[in-house]
């Protein structure tokens, strides 16, 4: 007890004192620490938001059912039911269906519409109605005994404008109807699925209001009590084989297995403002030992023990990170209110749909946060610290450091720069682990790592080969600190490397992205094509579930005379945990006008293939998660047929983030059953003179003839639409990138301020001497350019290395798709002087700071 | 009159120069009121106890700092109220400095150091080159022009440093407790050094000691004492 008394006195009159004189410089190191740990922990808080949401939902939603029944890609006929009747294992069974229905009129949102059997649900899902006991249950035997009947919960009510005993119309695909509120619900289980944006209503009804009469998505089980495995399986045996018996939760695994790529990637990069603030904190406790060697000295001659210094050191690492921390607090409630919403609109249009109400900032969470900061903070300290350990006490004799340990110290990390860049090489290939790129991230470190390394040495080459010219060219400034810079590389390579770090985030993502937009562009251009898309009313949200109604099949192609009409179905699928999309579509006559993003294989030899329903297509992200490629087979349950077919060729796609399996649609229907359509594009057959006219002419004429049943969009709003979600999505990852910047130009300007101050009598010999203050600036800033030139330009090289890392190894690893490489020349060649400036801009506080002891000083000076 | 501006005219004429530091609430005095003139040619000792301002006097002479009151004039060029620009060009042209801590930069080697003035100045390089080795030769240091300047001894950095300060010509060189790092031998040989250039090349000193390793060589003593001199100050 004594003695840690004794240490914090120790480290308040050594550390706290130096740090409250030095202000500036920790308070600028304090920002960047704050500025990553509020981007690491405002993600994390959005992300987790967003899944537990979902998860809530699902949980919610899936009850306690032991197992469920469905039949993938389609709807269980009610007779099923029968099988469970009399079951010996099965104690208790229900039904339940699902689909978004929105109010009638203008801009509604869609919400969830749940049709369940009243009766049979009660020992599954709880959810009560409120109010008094007899009004609750008058509410119940309603919903029970009268058609178009809905329980809504309170603020889906309030959103709608109606109270219980009110009434509503409701869109769906086939129809719109007229219900009856008959309850509201209280705010616990269901009531709480999709952040409460649901209404209950009798399965009867919710057949009919969406024409699957003798349908349901799917029978959930409850086993007697003791039942065996083996009853189970032999349980599932005896279902019809079209069915499958799953577990309740299979649906939000394969959800929050979606999102989780999604998830660790944002952490990625969240923690690289973290790491950026981490060479922050290394770079000031690192100059803090350099700069105090000799107190430190001092302190071991008047018997201070080595580990006492060591700790000293570290104290003011964790300092540093607790204060950061304690800043980030509320630079992170402002940054998470943003990413909130840009992560949920993202996880909603590419995965799963979330609404995060609210956000709970969890005791855990935030020791999590505190945690990863302050161990951050202290691993940073930690090398530092134990260079303070090795001053010796004689050094309290010795006039200055020798300059010969610097020299070999750049070369020696330049060595272990080397290790680093081939030990990356060796774990880039490494397989995934569990679908995390493991291999991938660690030689993504390791690349900075080397980076750094390599850039005390690159700032000595760099230096020493310009000195003759520059001095020639720009006179003593130049020379002066070219010198300085050569002396200094050792103490600047942190800052630098950190700078490195940051251009090289940048332009990695700068051209990953643009990659990732041009690929799109061009699938979007071609394999989205067509004039006008039509689906069944909200197709999209029901992810294609309710086919258009025949009629509407028969009588389309008449209204639309000169139109070339592409049908296509989607079923949602599943193998095991990776979902894909089937689609069933008129490949004839989209090779007319359009073309897939071929991976591998002969685009001209293959088309007529496809197109003869020799076999299916399949987009990169199915063969990459299946392991099936070109020349595997095919299968899987579809309704009620069992396709089997050859893998003809690999197609990028960018629909979803699962995979996806083109067919012919005519074939696909000669072959098992009538997949019907769930949606049509349409494609002028002849470039018309007056596209838009006779665009809109179709579009009248199909929307007053079902205009309530059917969703349109233009073809360019619709490609227009998606490049927007694109963009969306990567506004994240700019926010984020820009942030890194920031905390980058914040080291610059640390280190140039504390290198400066530093050495304040060499600048005042070289004023005394003949210098003028210009000059003096002119040096200062040279040292800059010097810093930043080997920041940048090592930066980009790393950047380089790293989008072709992201591209073809993590993206492929961790989402099954790969893009196009292509450089954003434009972009970078804009951006990179904007950070030039930047980063020297961050030399202005070094070049005030040069001037603050008066030259006489030197004078003073022993 | 023969040669009426090297001899008649002093190379430091003050006129109640003043310099008053604020500190804190308060002020301390630095120099208060001197009044001195220099001829050129003098080697002038300065002397008075720790604290009498004799570096102040200094820095206000190399135009290092500014005086509260006063009027001064060094090297025939009025020094208040210029523009910092002329500030730079006297301390190029007209004065040379020598510090206790000699103050050699480390990133540069003993050559470097000395031409330093000169490359700020913007002088032909290689006539400066010519004149430091020549200097190099008469400290002799010939052998080590291209050793790293933190490698060196104390006196002989102090010798470089002497060399640095007359790169250029200066017309006075200003020495603040030159010896004051330094053991008696290489005290009186750096003294020897100020000595030899004062007599051979005719450049006035004014150094500032607590020594009396200089007393000797001197033609005139002075002793300041808070921040006035005590002895006659002009002419004897
Ligand atoms: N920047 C300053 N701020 C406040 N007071 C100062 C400053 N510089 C000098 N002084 C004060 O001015 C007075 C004269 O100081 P100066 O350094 O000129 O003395 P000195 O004769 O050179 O002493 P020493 O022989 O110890 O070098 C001293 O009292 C000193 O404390
Ligand atoms: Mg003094």
């Amino acid at each position: 007890m004594r003695r840690l008394i004794s240490f914090f006195r120790l480290f308040a009159a050594f550390s706290l004192r130096h740090a409250a004189r030095h202000g500036g410089r920790t308070v600028a190191v304090v920002l960047g620490i704050a500025l990553g740990a509020a981007v690491f922990t405002s993600v994390r808080l959005a992300v987790h938001a967003s899944i537990a949401s979902f998860t809530r939902s699902m949980d919610f939603f899936a009850g306690n059912a032991d197992r469920v029944v469905v039949r993938p890609g389609g709807l269980l006929p009610e007779e099923t039911l029968a099988l469970f009747y009399t079951h010996p294992a099965v104690r208790d069974y229900s039904v339940v269906s699902t689909t978004y229905v929105r109010r009638q009129g203008e801009g509604t949102e869609p919400f969830l519409l749940i049709g369940i059997d009243p009766l049979l649900d009660r020992t599954f899902r709880s959810w009560r109605i409120e109010g008094e006991g007899t009004k609750a249950i008058e509410a119940w035997l309603d919903l029970l005994r009268e058609p178009y009947t809905i329980l809504l919960t309170a603020p889906l009510a309030r959103e709608l404008e109606v109270d219980a005993g009110g009434g509503l119309a409701l869109e769906h695909t086939r129809r719109t109807a007229r219900f009856r509120v008959v309850g509201l619900l209280e705010p616990s289980g269901l009531a709480l699925v999709e952040g409460g944006r649901v209404g209950i209503v009798d399965i009867a009804t919710f057949q009919e209001l969406t024409g699957l009469h003798g349908g349901v998505d799917r029978i959930d089980l409850k086993f007697r009590r003791g039942v065996t495995p083996s009853e189970i399986e032999a349980l599932a045996r005896e279902l019809p084989e079209d069915l499958q018996l799953g577990t309740p939760s299979a649906a939000r695994e394969s959800g929050t297995a979606m999102i989780r790529a999604y998830q660790l990637n944002l952490s990625v990069l969240s923690f690289a403002s973290l790491f950026v603030g981490m060479f922050l904190v290394y770079s000031l406790v690192a100059l803090n030992v350099a700069a105090r060697r000799r107190e430190l000295a001092v302190l071991r001659a008047l018997g201070a023990a080595p580990h006492t210094l060591f700790r000293l050191f570290l104290a003011e690492g964790a300092l540093l990170g607790g204060l950061g921390w304690i800043l980030a607090l509320p630079i992170g409630s402002v940054l998470v209110r943003y990413l909130l919403e840009a992560v949920s609109r993202t996880i909603t249009t590419l995965f799963v749909r979330v609404r995060v109400e609210e956000l709970v900032l969890s005791p855990a969470e935030l020791s999590v946060s505190f945690a990863v900061t302050l161990g951050t903070s202290l691993i940073a300290a930690w090398q530092p610290a134990r260079e303070a350990m090795r001053v010796s006490p004689r050094e309290a004799m010795d006039m200055m450091t020798p300059e010969e340990r610097r020299r070999k110290s750049a070369r020696s990390a330049a060595l272990l720069a080397l290790g680093c860049l081939a030990a990356c090489a060796v774990l880039l290939p490494l397989p995934p682990a569990g679908g995390v790129p493991l291999g991938g991230y660690l030689a993504v470190l390791l690349l900075f790592l080397g980076f750094a390394l390599l850039s005390p040495f690159l700032l000595e080459r760099l230096a020493s080969g310009l000195e003759g010219r520059l001095s020639r060219i720009a006179g003593p400034p130049a020379f002066l600190a070219g010198r300085a810079v050569r002396q200094g590389a050792v103490r600047t390579a942190v800052s630098v490397g950190a700078l490195i770090t940051a251009v090289a985030l940048f332009t990695a993502l700068v051209i990953m992205v643009y990659s990732f937009r041009r690929t799109v562009e061009t699938w979007v251009r071609q394999t989205v094509s067509g004039d006008l898309f039509v689906t069944a009313k909200m197709g999209q949200v029901n992810r294609f579930r309710f086919p258009l109604p025949e009629e509407i099949v028969t009588e389309l192609p008449r209204l639309a005379a000169g139109f070339d009409l592409v049908e296509s179905r989607r079923w949602p699928l599943q193998r095991g945990d990776f979902p894909y999309e089937f689609e069933a579509m008129g490949m004839e006559t989209f090779f007319r006008h359009g073309d897939f993003l071929w991976l591998e294989g002969d685009p001209e030899a293959l088309r007529p293939r496809i197109a003869a329903g020799e076999g299916v297509l399949v987009s990169e992200v199915f063969a990459a998660r299946t392991g099936q490629r070109t020349g595997d087979r095919f299968q899987a349950q579809i309704e009620g047929s069992l396709v089997d077919l050859p893998i003809l060729a690999v197609v990028r796609d960018y629909r979803t983030d699962g995979g996806i399996v083109f067919y012919s649609h005519r074939h696909f229907r000669e072959r098992y059953h009538d997949p019907r359509w769930s949606g049509v594009r349409f494609f002028f057959r002849e470039p018309p003179a007056d596209p838009e006219g006779e665009l809109a002419r179709l579009r009248r004429a199909i929307v007053a003839a079902w205009g309530d049943r059917l969703d349109l969009i233009g073809g360019r709003e619709l490609r227009e639409a998606v490049l927007r979600i694109f963009d969306e999505t990567f506004a994240v990852t700019t926010v984020l990138l820009l942030i890194a910047l920031a905390v980058a130009a914040l080291g610059i300007a640390t280190t140039l301020t504390v290198l400066v101050l530093e050495r304040s009598w060499q600048l005042n010999t070289i004023l005394a001497v003949g210098g003028s203050p210009p000059q003096i600036r002119a040096m200062i800033l040279w040292e800059a350019a010097f810093l930043v030139a080997v920041g940048e330009g090592a930066g980009l090289a790393c950047g380089f290395l790293l989008s072709g890392m992201l591209i073809q190894v993590i993206n492929r690893q961790s989402f099954g798709w790969t893009f196009l490489y292509t450089v954003d020349w434009a972009s970078l060649g804009l951006s990179l002087p904007l950070i030039l400036a930047a980063a020297l801009a961050a030399a202005l506080p070094a070049v005030r700071a040069a001037f603050r002891l008066p030259p006489a000083a030197l004078l003073r000076q022993r | 009159m023969p040669d009426p501006e090297a001899t008649a005219e002093p190379i430091v004429c003050a006129r109640n120069l003043t310099r008053i530091y604020p500190l804190g609430a308060g002020t301390v005095t630095g120099v208060a009121g001197l009044n001195l003139d220099i001829a050129r040619g003098e080697f002038v000792v300065l002397k008075g106890p720790s604290g009498s301002g004799k570096s102040t006097l200094l820095a206000l002479l190399a135009a290092l700092d500014t005086p509260s009151a006063g009027e001064l004039t060094v090297a025939g060029r009025r020094l208040s109220g210029r523009p910092p620009g002329d500030l730079t060009r006297f301390r190029r042209e007209a004065v040379g400095m020598v510090f206790q801590s000699f103050n050699l930069l480390p990133t540069l080697n003993v050559i470097e150091n000395i031409c330093l003035p000169a490359l700020l100045a913007g002088r032909d390089e290689r006539e400066a080159r010519r004149r430091a080795e020549e200097l190099l030769e008469r400290l002799g240091l010939s052998g080590r022009a291209r050793h790293p300047a933190d490698r060196l001894s104390g006196g002989e950095m102090q010798r470089v440093a002497i060399a640095r300060a007359v790169i250029n010509h200066p017309a006075l060189v200003l020495a603040d407790e030159p010896t004051g790092n330094l053991d008696s031998r290489n005290g009186s040989a750096v003294i020897e050094l100020l000595a030899r250039l004062n007599r051979e090349d005719r450049i006035t000193v004014l150094l500032a000691t607590h020594s009396d390793l200089a007393d000797g060589v001197a033609t005139r003593r002075l002793t300041l004492r808070d921040g006035a001199l005590v002895s006659p100050p002009c002419g004897d």
